[in-house]
């Protein structure tokens, strides 16, 4: 509990220096409409989360992010774990991971909009794209890093090859699992910025271009610091997640 | 018929490396019930012998039979305690982990968690019972290592250095346990040690084996002393130093 309260109140400080910073520089280094202060820039966002624009902006973007990462999550966890069982499944497997492993989301905007339109599914295609590769990687680490000991334990325990991987296997490589997650869902964030930048009716991408565009230099900033909360917020929230329904199964996290 | 038989048994491990003769012509047989220890100097291929009973490893000469049947594979009937602490599952705490053998049964939730509890206060952690590995010492986790082997009903105990990390009170402790559980139970125990005061203390037969590489079987010294074993009795001196002595040799040849 106390560890608790010492753990928020450091980020409360750390934040608290961040926008200091921020001042100090505004105020004082830079002196320039193209770098406005906090203050004028928290009055804007006050000003949009009136309209309800801003929430708007949020919603449209995490959902992508969320709908993306799951279908990626529930295609990747089960191709890591069959990548890291079998030795055929890997060696067929292994060229594809390793191919799309190196041409980023980010390339792969101009076809997703070709094939799907700037609506919904090119987003979701491209965070699932994005989020797979990592979580197959990394599930398939978690399978071959499973100590020996703790099959052979089992197997002189009487167990089958389905118990070894459902009992054993597979809770031993969670942590791996839930880590690829998390490096997944920052990816997620790049993404999505991304690729409303280049193609989208909402979210906090669009919002950014749109700012520029307009020369709106305070909603720039708006849409910068609502990213940068998101991101720690979801961060957060996943290793809590984690640690909750999972922390026995990971010690560090 | 002795419950095991090794005959003869080799194993050559073959690598990039070449080819590495860990064990040769190995033999013993271990009759139902028996305490026996096996002794050598490190890499001279304790473990070895231990995995090819198990079934995790085939050997490469001769053959293991057990209750007259080769062994195939690992079995439930040889239940195993690792020399590390690698084999734990984190993720379920110490009477869990002491009722997986149970779980793999298909024995219920209530039953299991029962009949584990009755080998968790068996192994003397009464009260630990909701402590996960991250949590326990070594010797509590050697001891959850023993008591969800024995929870499984196993015919016989294969133990390789189970206390070989332990500081020399616990291990020492373990050591009385160890012998009181088995004077319980009357398993059949296989258990691999360096130390010759542990063998000497525990074994109602005494495996010394020639030092590696193709470590075999140099000489079995029975120990007729009653338990529990006192230990700077002359007669406990006397067989420690006759084990010494063959020991002795295998470190320091002429
Ligand atoms: N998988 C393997 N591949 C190649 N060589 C091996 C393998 N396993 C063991 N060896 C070799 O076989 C020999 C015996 O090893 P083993 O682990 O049985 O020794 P040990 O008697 O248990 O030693 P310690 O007391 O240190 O545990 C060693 O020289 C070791 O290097
Ligand atoms: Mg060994």
């Amino acid at each position: 509990m106390r560890d608790r309260v010492a753990t928020l109140g450091g980020f409360a400080v750390g934040f608290a220096l961040l926008f200091v910073a921020w001042h100090l520089a505004a105020v004082y280094l830079v002196h320039s409409v193209l770098f406005p202060p906090p203050s004028p820039v928290f009055w804007r966002a006050l000003d949009l989360m009136d309209d309800g624009i801003l929430q708007e902006q949020v919603v449209a973007s995490l959902r992508r992010i969320m709908q993306g990462f799951l279908l990626g999550s529930a295609a990747g966890i089960p191709l890591g774990l069959a990548i890291g069982s079998f030795r055929p499944v890997r060696v067929l497997l292994e060229p594809w991971t390793e191919f799309f492993r190196f041409i980023p989301a980010v390339a792969m905007i101009t076809v997703a909009v070709i094939w799907f339109g700037i609506g919904e599914e090119s987003k979701v295609f491209l965070i699932a794209y994005t989020t797979i590769f990592v979580i197959i990687i990394s599930t398939a680490a978690g399978v071959g890093a499973v100590a020996k000991d703790k099959l052979r334990a089992a197997q002189c325990l009487g167990a089958n090859r389905w118990q070894l991987f459902t009992l054993v296997a597979l809770p031993a490589t969670l942590p791996f699992i839930l880590t690829g997650m998390r490096l997944a869902m920052a990816n997620s964030f790049v993404t999505i910025v991304a690729a409303e930048l280049v193609a989208s009716n909402d979210g906090l991408g669009k919002m950014l271009w749109d700012a520029r565009l307009f020369m709106q230099v305070e909603d720039i900033f708006v849409a910068l610091v609502t990213l940068g909360l998101l991101g720690f917020a979801t961060d957060r929230a996943f290793r809590l997640a984690i640690r909750a329904f999972a922390g026995r199964f990971n010690p560090t996290m | 018929m002795a419950l095991v038989s090794l005959e003869g048994v080799g194993k050559t491990f073959r690598g990039k490396g070449g080819s590495w003769e860990a064990v040769r012509d190995f033999s013993l047989g271990l009759e139902e019930g028996e305490f026996c220890c096996l002794l050598g100097t490190s890499g001279c291929g304790k473990t070895t012998v231990l995995n090819m009973l198990a079934g995790f490893e085939p050997v490469t000469a001769g053959r293991i039979l057990l209750d007259g049947q080769p062994v195939a594979g690992p079995g439930a009937d040889r239940g195993v305690v690792f020399q590390g602490h690698d084999s734990l599952y984190d993720w379920l705490n110490a009477l869990d982990n002491i009722a997986f053998g149970l779980r793999l049964a298909g024995m219920g939730k209530r039953a299991r968690r029962e009949k584990a509890g009755h080998f968790l206060r068996l192994v003397g952690l009464a009260g630990q019972e909701g402590k996960h590995p991250a949590e326990l010492s070594g010797g509590m986790k050697q001891r959850i290592q023993i008591a969800r082997a024995l929870a499984a009903d196993p015919r016989m105990l294969l133990m390789d250095e189970p206390f070989g990390a332990l500081d020399a009170m616990t291990r020492a402790a373990l050591q009385g346990e160890l012998s009181r559980i088995w004077a319980e139970t009357r398993k059949t125990v296989l258990f691999i040690t360096h130390d010759i005061e542990e063998a000497v203390a525990l074994a109602t037969r005494i495996g010394v084996m020639t030092r590696g590489p193709g470590g075999t079987l140099k000489a079995v010294v029975p120990v007729d002393l009653p338990f529990p074993r006192e230990r700077t009795s002359d007669a406990f001196m006397a067989v420690f130093r006759q084990v010494h002595a063959l020991i002795h040799a295998e470190i320091h040849p002429q």
